[in-house]
């Protein structure tokens, strides 16, 4: 499933050549940023409850350990049951295990990354637990034997043609491309899935230390579903989701639809306190929360600690012109966009992730829309800066960096330099264009031209206006 | 040394990270730094709510929001007119319902032998209309709260594919903050809380919105004196 990252480029090329997907991701980055665009406008003290926001999530992951076992305290005290996992292996076995302990053998799940991330359905399949995944999109992603490609939209790389053949192929349906039938096939599918499940799944968009609870943000109904009908359940959550009380809660919870999908909340804000309590019709006579580091530690006490405060809203992969171009499959893991250069790298590790933080152009446009303000292009530098330090980059962009900081550092040196490259470019120039280039500044010819260099330099202008 | 020793240890060896732009300091009780501020949302109209509107002002903004969501909505003055108004609803098809005493103007007993909390999950799932009250209705943002308890099966608000919802006028409550602080101590007690702002949806294919996907995919509200 991980993807090495050596063939980042090879990924990207093939995304930026698929006519289709660039159709879709124009058009549906290009919808969910207007829809945030609005959503926001019509907050009208919205940078204050942003910077409340961030507050909330940066202040738990400062004092995380303390949050950590407040949380564990008030979970116990509910009558949860809490697992902690240094990894995704171990997360994965804790999961298999509390379902052979209680005898389930079906599991539905609602959309979760971490599960994603710990590839949990591999391991519950292998443990003969057999997982069915309920969102739409991920429900189709799982049919289709695919990876979702956005963190709230998964299915953004299909048409709802693709969709009919995956249902045809694998639901043995007469094929369709109405996107009311599609979805209706697949409420009735899920709908006899809740009903016969064993054990929920689910994620957590937010731990509320302080009261114990997980919260959960979903628009389909299928969250309710999972933790509502199985006799056990399940939360597999990162460490650093945590606010501290009920209303940071509230401003954690106003920013986080309108960034994902420009709503004022999603449909469905679901707070689970615990198993059910005495008199309760329904609900889970277990809860169980798996507690993962996967990493998380390190990345904390490094220079992109600052990532953890992020909430999962896919505001920043909207915005990103890299992100636009390439899609969410060309960053090889679960979290696409600017803030999977910056937590993959972080979880998996910098060598073989090396060149995601490079997959960005800086523009900022990620930090300016986040709604808890984080730093991303800051993030993307650090990891920059330490892929160079630790010689991951190639040997020919170290060259080519190191020839040019010595000829920039000598003025002289630098103007005579120039004045080579102006001539030499102009000569190859047609039209004004430079079509090719040889070497390594092929790279930047062979996708665009680049424009031929002017007369003159701006020092040699400024030094006539001068004289 | 046990995996919850392992991440606490890590987390306790590294310096306590630091970041910009955190204007409200640190530790775990931010309460009332937070309310000084409080953020209260708009979408329907474009002017935060203040914090003592009047009960009719406060409706007005619910039902605003409702019709911004698509959620279809009866204001009622008598207990009569309600009930005639869930009769007019519901038909003859079969109801899942919260328990008779759960349910306010008399709707449980108009309601006395549909499915409850105690009927088979395979009767309630048969279910087309589920009934249910509220604990509280979101005048800023249209969310219906329904914090669980006896008599109160979560299955009816989820099951059917009509979710008919009876709010009083005395339900309405300004924005989620304030519900969160007037029943902190009610949440705390309840396994579970939930707000349901408008019908079950998806875009997922393509970004077209599908309403019912697995929730309801029609909600009724009606407000009751």
């Amino acid at each position: 499933m991980t993807a090495p990252s050596a063939d980042f480029a090879a990924r990207a090329g093939a995304a930026i050549g698929d006519a289709r997907l660039q159709d879709a991701l124009g058009r549906v980055t290009a919808v969910f940023g207007s829809r945030r665009t609005s959503a926001f406008a019509s907050l009208p003290n919205a940078e204050a409850v942003r910077d409340a926001a961030r507050a909330a999530r940066l202040t738990a992951v400062a004092n995380l350990p303390d949050y950590l076992e407040r949380f564990e305290s008030r979970l116990l005290a509910n009558g949860a049951h809490v697992h902690w996992a240094d990894t995704a292996a171990d997360a994965n076995a804790i999961v298999a295990g509390i379902a052979t302990r209680a005898g389930c053998t079906r599991a539905v799940k609602s959309k979760s990354m971490v599960s994603e991330e710990t590839h949990l359905n591999e391991a519950l399949e292998a443990a003969g637990v057999a997982p069915i995944e309920t969102d739409l999109g991920e429900y189709i992603v799982q049919l289709a034997h695919d990876r979702p490609s956005h963190i709230i939209a998964p299915i953004i790389h299909l048409t709802r043609q693709d969709v009919g053949r995956v249902m045809q192929r694998e639901l043995k349906v007469p094929y369709t491309d109405d996107t009311q039938a599609l979805a209706a096939t697949a409420r009735t599918r899920l709908r006899s899935e809740f009903l016969r499940a064993d054990m929920g799944i689910s994620g957590a968009n937010f731990g509320v230390a302080d009261t114990g609870t997980i919260v959960l943000v979903t628009n389909e109904g299928n969250g309710r579903m999972v933790t509502t009908l199985p006799r056990v359940h399940v939360v597999l959550m990162g460490i650093e989701k945590l606010v501290a009380n009920l209303e940071e809660l509230d401003a954690c919870l106003k920013v986080l639809a309108r960034s994902g999908t420009g709503q004022q909340l999603t449909v469905y804000t679901t707070m689970v306190n615990g198993p059910r309590r005495e008199g309760d019709a329904d609900g889970p006579d277990e809860l169980h929360v798996v507690l993962l580091d996967n990493g998380r530690s390190r990345i904390r006490a490094g220079d992109t600690a600052e990532i953890l405060g992020c909430i999962r809203c896919g505001a920043c992969l909207n915005v990103c012109p890299v992100y636009r171009n390439i899609g969410g499959h060309a960053y090889g893991d679960t979290y696409p966009g600017p803030v999977g250069a910056i937590v993959t790298p972080g979880l998996r590790g910098l060598e073989p992730w090396r060149e995601l933080p490079h997959a960005s152009t800086l523009c900022g446009a990620c930090r300016d829309v986040c709604p808890v303000r984080l730093d991303i292009p800051r993030m993307l530098l650090a990891l920059r800066r330490d892929v160079a330090a630790a010689d991951l980059q190639p040997r020919s962009l170290a060259w080519a960096m190191k020839l040019f900081a010595w000829t920039a550092s000598r003025p002289a040196l630098y103007r005579a330099a120039t004045r080579v490259a102006r001539v030499w470019l102009r000569a190859r120039a047609r039209d004004g264009w430079v079509r090719a280039l040889p070497g390594l500044a092929g790279g930047w010819t062979r996708a665009r031209d680049l424009r031929a260099p002017a007369a003159k330099t701006f020092q040699e202008r400024w030094q006539e206006r001068r004289a | 040394m046990s995996a919850r020793e392992r991440v606490l240890a890590r987390l306790r060896a590294a310096p306590r990270p630091s970041f910009d732009g955190l204007r409200m300091g640190g530790g775990l009780r931010m309460s009332d730094k937070l309310a000084a501020s409080d953020g209260l949302g708009t979408s329907a109209s474009d002017t935060p709510l203040a914090l003592s509107l009047s009960k009719g002002e406060l409706l007005a903004r619910f039902r605003a929001e409702l019709t911004a969501l698509g959620v279809e909505h009866h204001v009622e003055s008598t207990p009569d007119a309600v009930r005639a108004r869930v009769a007019a609803i519901v038909g003859d098809r079969p109801v899942l319902r919260w328990d008779v005493d759960r349910l306010p103007y008399g709707v449980g007993e108009l309601l006395a032998h549909a499915a409850d909390g105690a009927s088979a999950r395979d009767v309630q799932a048969a279910a087309a209309v589920g009934v249910t009250g509220c604990d509280a209705a979101i005048a800023e943002t249209g969310s219906l709260a329904m914090i669980t308890g006896r008599g109160k099966p979560r299955a009816a608000s989820l099951l059917p594919p009509t979710h008919l919802a009876i709010v009083g006028t005395d339900q309405l409550c300004e924005t989620m903050g304030a519900f969160f602080r007037e029943r902190a101590a009610d949440l705390a007690a309840a396994a579970n809380c939930t707000f349901i702002t408008g019908p079950s949806r998806t875009a997922d294919i393509e970004l077209t919105l599908t309403v019912g996907v697995h929730g309801p995919g029609r909600v009724v509200v009606i407000v009751g004196p």
